[in-house]
């Protein structure tokens, strides 16, 4: 073995030690960011649905025989 | 608990459009929306014939099936009413409807058409009855008070008919059964002789 081929890995064991450490943060951070995004999408936080809920005054019926209405049929029948 | 309908009698319509003009008065309908317009098929021809066409209230809604924002709802009378308030103007409801009853009162895409209009029925929305909000967003809720569309009221033929559907069909039957239909009604051989059927 030379001096060459040794100094190299030499080299590379410290530049993985580096990245490993790099990596561990990196991980740490998305695990960190994971477990807050989860508490976010937890149902305590989510907010109620937009869509139309008519409560039974708005779906009511509103039509009626009265008077003016017997009216209208009666005079349809001409 | 009665099902209000429309129907039209096209024997008796004679493209009067008054139907068109008592709707968009009555619930000052905006400059390019009509809620109801009169569709004449084979027009200037011997045997044409005139329909008025408006929101027909479905049962199984095809709006309501494809509106993202879900704002539209029927009520206990299957009246098909929709709030402007969740409507984002997407124009889902325009391409699903078969009879082109959804409309916006601008051009654009999207969002920038505004807030769908449609027929309500003369049954206001989702406001309170009969308050000025309602009346500014849907026109008026001559149904609250009692009384019918006025389209079907206005009409000088007594061709459009509304209210209760098991009512007006039974008139409509009786009509049929006293003068005919089409080409057997009373009078379409004085006008057509032979030469047209329906």
């Amino acid at each position: 073995m030379t001096k060459h081929t040794v100094m190299p890995d030499a080299k590379e064991t410290t530049m993985s030690q580096e990245t490993r450490k790099a990596a561990f943060d990196r991980r740490s951070f998305f695990k960190a960011l994971g477990a807050g995004a989860a508490v976010a999408a937890s149902p305590a936080v989510v907010t109620p649905a937009a869509a139309v809920d008519p409560g039974k005054e708005e779906t009511k019926g509103r039509y009626r025989e009265s008077d003016h209405v017997k009216n209208f049929y009666r005079v349809n029948r001409y | 608990m009665a099902r209000v309908k429309f129907l039209c009698d096209a024997d008796r319509c004679i493209e009067c459009n008054a139907c068109v003009t008592a709707c968009k008065n009555e619930n000052e309908v905006p400059w390019g929306i009509n809620r109801r317009r009169v569709v004449t098929i084979n027009d200037g021809k011997p045997g044409e014939r005139s329909v008025s066409m408006a929101c027909m209230h479905c049962t199984d809604a095809p709006c309501a099936a494809v509106c993202p924002v879900d704002c539209f709802y029927t009520t206990a009378d299957a009246v098909v009413l929709h709030s402007k308030d969740l409507c984002i103007g997407c124009g889902y409801c325009f391409y699903a409807c078969p009879f082109g009853a959804p409309q916006y009162p601008k051009v654009g895409n999207f969002g920038s058409r505004g807030k769908m209009d449609k027929c309500t029925y003369c049954a206001g929305g989702p406001e309170a009855d009969l308050s000025p909000a309602e009346f500014q967003k849907y026109g008026s809720n001559r149904l609250a008070e009692g009384k019918l569309p006025l389209c079907a009221e206005m009409c000088s033929t007594k061709s459009l008919l509304a209210g209760d559907g098991e009512i007006i069909a039974q008139i409509y039957k009786e009509r049929v059964v006293k003068r005919g239909y089409g080409s057997g009604a009373w009078g379409w051989q004085t006008a057509y002789k032979e030469t047209i059927a329906i």
